[in-house]
């Protein structure tokens, strides 16, 4: 049992988590101010993807050598944020039932940057449990 | 579950730190334990035995009567 994950293996996480976020508003921004081919926007749009590959791969890595605590708390943080996830979705897809909502306003594109801070969040609360 | 590692652990004079080194464990899951806000697994329960030259259950006590009967 390892007690903590190398830091070779932090580092990379980082770095690849660094390299998708840095991609996909590089991608955005590109999709939103340039003129192309409906190819070159779907190969542009699906950019972030590897980055975000390499980023699981990383992060799986690290989690497979933390402590057993620490397993537990990513688990709690996953437990607290999925449903709030859900939630949030199923709040935005009955909101657009119900009254008109403006895609520049809400839609996945704006949402989906929630999900990860509600993992944060989850993560803060369960850090502080075992605190 | 209540447990003496704290006692323990200053009765050999290790620190929080030291004794996480010598388990594999962080020094989080060491303090989270001696304050009884997590219980080990049962394999790290054992290690925590063997390391003292305990049984398990001169470490570690359930709460309430609750096993008491199994």
């Amino acid at each position: 049992m390892q007690t903590r994950a190398s830091q070779r293996d932090r580092t990379l996480c980082v770095i690849t988590a660094a390299l998708f976020a840095a991609s996909y508003v590089g991608a955005a921004a590109a999709l939103k101010s340039l003129e192309m081919s409906s190819g070159a926007r779907i190969a542009l749009a699906l950019s972030p993807f590897p980055f975000f590959v390499a980023f699981l791969v990383a992060e799986i890595r690290v989690l497979r050598q933390v402590d057993e605590l620490e397993r537990r708390i990513q688990l709690e943080a996953l437990a607290i944020a999925f449903p709030a996830a859900v939630l949030l979705l199923m709040a935005l897809a009955l909101l657009e039932r119900a009254v008109p909502l403006s895609p520049q306003d809400w839609s996945y594109r704006h949402v989906w940057a929630f999900l990860p801070l509600l993992y944060f969040a989850g993560l803060g609360v369960a850090r502080r449990r075992y605190r | 579950m209540k447990n003496r590692l704290r006692v323990l652990r200053a009765e050999r004079g290790w620190s929080q730190a030291e004794l996480a080194g010598r388990l594999g464990v962080s020094r989080q899951t060491v303090n989270a334990i001696e304050t009884e806000r997590y219980d080990p697994s049962l394999p790290l329960a054992f290690k925590i035995a063997r390391l003292f030259g305990k049984l398990i259950e001169d470490v570690f006590e359930p709460e309430g009567d609750g096993a008491a009967g199994l």
